[in-house]
């Protein structure tokens, strides 16, 4: 029977020895390359080899720990989800979150990694595969029909205790159970199985290995003799554009998932953590460092909250909410009233505060609960042994949030606590320094300190786009006594914004679907390329630079100065 | 001062490069145009080796050509620790089996991939079949040191010029189309390589993941 590209057959493609640290393994099934690699945390990855850029061998790429980076242009992807998680080229940008690499199924059991070419059938154990040491020997690569492999096994057996012929091209002689790989229709690997570890593992690794060694040149010389059988030609289809490109409007307000809170604690004093697990213990969608989700609320409300996660770091979400005395609303219903076991509606993550991976120096700068995203970021920079420095302002000792997280970081972590508010100016000022070419700062915590530091950095020649900030809130107050016409240029319509309603109340009543998170001016996700008028901005999202070149601004809470602004929508 | 005359895209005046950045040995480079203009042909260059092979190294008044056996003058004059090529007769017998070996991998790998990236008029698939032949000895020799504790090709628990002399061209094989995906012990012994402190690149050789102790 020939070789089907379909087979939805398990087959073992390696061993787990295969797989040691940072290594990146390459293997083949039905004719289809495969890049395989373990992570720090010992998931096990096969995805296609191929980097989804420029099609260069991912098995040449580098394992950084939980992302492999592409030897070529340097795309990472993130472990388990295959997920895009930076584009070099592209320093300043997210890339889209859903820009995915192929991933075949997974198993690691009996001391071998197991996969598919589909995944229509469960993993099943052979017979009589549970409660025994599986001791794996040399995997044996033969230039030979599989088929015919798995004959010549099978001719090994003594004539008084024939082989057993299995389901999936595996034949058992005596104790021994032999795999064989179907790497294309001329080539097989040879794995085989001993049911203990040997008491001479040497000596049987070696003599088992010499048998398979006779019969592989015995299978090569015959396969030399008859005519090769074209090799499968797999068809590497195109990512659907759904992966590969940025989704057309970006993800609404009201697409969400359901996650179910795994763990909720208290992380410091004033702060709680939880834990967001998907319900069937998959994994939860890719994202970059930096990137919040909202959270929906059993009282309705949606508020932002930034993932502290690394790199491929995908079982679950940890975020950490500020628990204040006077809180009201959103915090305050999480803190009070969910808890673990609950199910809680969030959206996928999105990131408007993107970390640039090219930089000399990276400065990153807490205030209280604003650790949480550079949390994130530093474990990606740590992940990749890029230089970085976290420094970390609490009120007191007993605020430091993410403490055991924080201590297994490589890079300089300094925690500054219970400084005033000049000594903190004079500290930031320090440690800013005069800038230089490729230094990037990123700063999240109060809105104070966010305007203190861009001040400071404004003062020392820092430019505007060295300066990365992250409002939790606007805590301006909107004035939104005008009104004006906007004139949508792609939808090709003309809308009136009344006093107190928005432009993006307004577009949406109109019928729009448009993007939006916090709907107050913090955190980007509205952000909208003005083509033409003078925008009155009142958010807290963009930097001066990019306010005074009335080109873009956040349309749930800026409204126009001049009659009418032309918006590309 | 060491005088290196050199084709950067040459895995055996690499491995020259290799070791003395290992070494940390500082020293001068001649390019010697070896494609498209073969100045290794070329009467100044037959003057220094008769046999009109690269690399060739000058130390002061000496002139020195295969890169073997300059492998092992530099490891035994300017290696302090004696571990790249130690001075014990059997591990010298090892480590000079293993240069053999190298020249073999450059009679093959390297040949294939003149033929298919240089022109040269060699025999494609006889080339590319003599590596693969050396490749499957070598993973296995590998696949068994490692269940042994045995990270490199000789004995000692150290690399040494044998690993240096055998690593370019296998590195470079899909150059010349010989996949390495049969021989995962080889493949993994080319990130032992990659990791070791001093290591450096030539065209086509890319670095690998970070090591365990380095992580």
């Amino acid at each position: 029977m020939p070789l089907s590209l379909s087979d939805p057959t398990w087959y073992p493609i390696a061993s787990s020895e295969d797989l040691p640290f940072r290594h990146v393994y390459q293997g083949q099934l039905l004719g289809r390359e495969l890049a395989v690699w373990r992570a720090d945390d010992g998931n096990v990855n096969i995805w296609e080899n191929r980097c989804l850029h420029r099609g260069v061998r991912l098995s040449i790429g580098i394992n950084e720990g939980q992302e492999l980076k592409c030897q070529y242009h340097g795309w990472r992807y993130a472990n388990r989800s295959a997920g895009c998680t930076y584009i070099p080229a592209h320093p300043a940008d997210a890339p889209a979150r859903r820009i995915e690499n192929r991933k075949y199924p997974v198993r690691e059991a009996f001391g071998l990694i197991w996969s598919a070419a589909n995944d229509e059938r469960p993993f099943t154990p052979f017979d009589g595969a549970e409660g025994k040491d599986w001791f794996a020997l040399r995997p044996m690569p033969v230039n030979a029909e599989p088929e015919d492999v798995v004959a010549g096994l099978a001719r090994l057996a003594p004539d008084d205790q024939p082989a057993d012929l299995l389901p999936g091209l595996a034949v058992q002689l005596g104790a021994v159970l032999y795999f064989v790989q179907p790497i294309d229709a001329a080539r097989a690997v040879i794995r085989g199985l001993l049911p203990e570890r040997p008491s001479d593992e040497m000596t049987t690794l070696r003599h088992y290995n010499e048998v398979l060694t006779k019969l592989r040149d015995r299978l090569e010389r015959a396969a030399a003799r008859k005519e090769a059988p074209a090799p499968l030609t797999p068809l590497y289809e195109k990512v659907s554009a759904d992966l590969a490109t940025m989704p057309d409007i970006a993800i609404p307000r009201g697409n969400t998932f359901n996650v179910v809170v795994r763990r909720k604690w208290q992380n410091a004093d004033g702060v709680i953590s939880f834990e967001l697990a998907d319900r069937d213990g998959k994994h939860l969608p890719t994202f970059q460092p930096g990137a919040h989700i909202d959270v929906h609320l059993p009282n309705g409300l949606v508020r932002q909250y930034s993932l502290t996660n690394g790199p491929g770091d995908l079982m679950s979400y940890v975020i950490g909410v500020k628990q204040e005395s006077a809180s009201k609303g959103g915090s305050k219903v999480l803190v009070e009233s969910v808890r673990e076991g609950d199910v809680l509606a969030i959206s996928e993550p999105r990131n408007n505060f993107p970390l640039r991976r090219d930089a000399t120096r990276t400065l990153l700068i807490a205030g209280g609960i604003g650790i949480t995203p550079l949390l994130s970021m530093a474990r990606f920079l740590d992940k990749s042994s890029l230089p970085y420095e976290l420094h970390y302002f609490v009120r007191a000792g007993e605020n430091v949030a993410f403490k055991s997280e924080l201590e297994v970081l490589h890079g300089r972590v300094d925690t500054h606590i219970g400084l005033a508010r000049e000594a903190i100016r004079e500290k930031v000022n320090a440690l800013l320094g005069p800038y230089q070419f490729a230094n990037h700062v990123y700063i999240c915590g109060p809105g104070a300190m966010l305007e203190m530091v861009q001040e400071v950095a404004a003062a020392l020649g820092w430019p505007d786009d060295a300066v990365h900030f992250e409002y939790f809130q606007n805590d301006k107050v909107i004035d939104s006594s005008s009104s004006f016409d906007i004139e949508l240029a792609r939808s090709a319509m003309t809308l009136h914004v009344p006093a107190g309603k928005t432009i993006l109340e307004t577009m949406r009543e109109a019928g729009l679907t448009v993007p939006s998170s916090c709907e107050q001016g913090a955190c980007g996700t509205c952000l909208t390329t003005v083509m033409e008028g003078e925008v009155d901005h009142q958010d807290v999202y963009l930097n001066k630079t990019e306010k005074a070149s009335h080109t873009c601004m956040m349309t749930c809470v800026s409204r126009a100065k001049s009659g009418r602004l032309v918006l590309d929508i | 001062m060491i005088t290196l005359y050199d084709f950067e895209l040459s895995g055996n005046c690499y491995k020259l490069r290799l070791l003395m950045s290992i070494l940390n040995l500082p020293y001068e480079i001649v390019p010697v145009d070896f494609f498209p203009g073969r100045e290794h042909k070329s009467d100044w260059f037959l003057r220094l080796n008769p046999f009109g092979q690269l690399p060739v190294l000058q130390d002061g008044d000496l002139t020195l050509s295969d890169s073997g056996a300059i492998l092992a003058y530099l490891a035994s004059k300017y290696d302090g620790s004696g571990l790249w090529f130690p001075n014990d007769p059997a591990i010298i017998a090892e480590v000079l089996r293993w240069h053999a070996v190298a020249d073999d991998i450059t009679a093959t790998s390297s040949a294939a991939r003149l033929a298919l990236g240089y022109d040269y008029p060699f025999d494609i698939e006889k080339s590319q079949k003599g590596a693969h032949r050396i490749f499957r000895i070598m993973d296995e020799h590998l696949w068994f040191g490692e269940k042994q504790g045995r990270d490199w090709l000789c004995t000692p628990a150290h690399p040494t010029t044998a690993d240096i002399a055998c690593f370019p061209y296998v590195m470079l094989s899909e150059e010349g189309g010989i996949s390495r995906q049969d021989y995962p012990a080889l493949r993994r012994w080319t990130d032992r390589v990659r990791r070791i402190p001093g290591f450096t690149v030539m065209s086509g050789i890319f670095p690998a993941g970070k090591a365990l102790e380095q992580a």
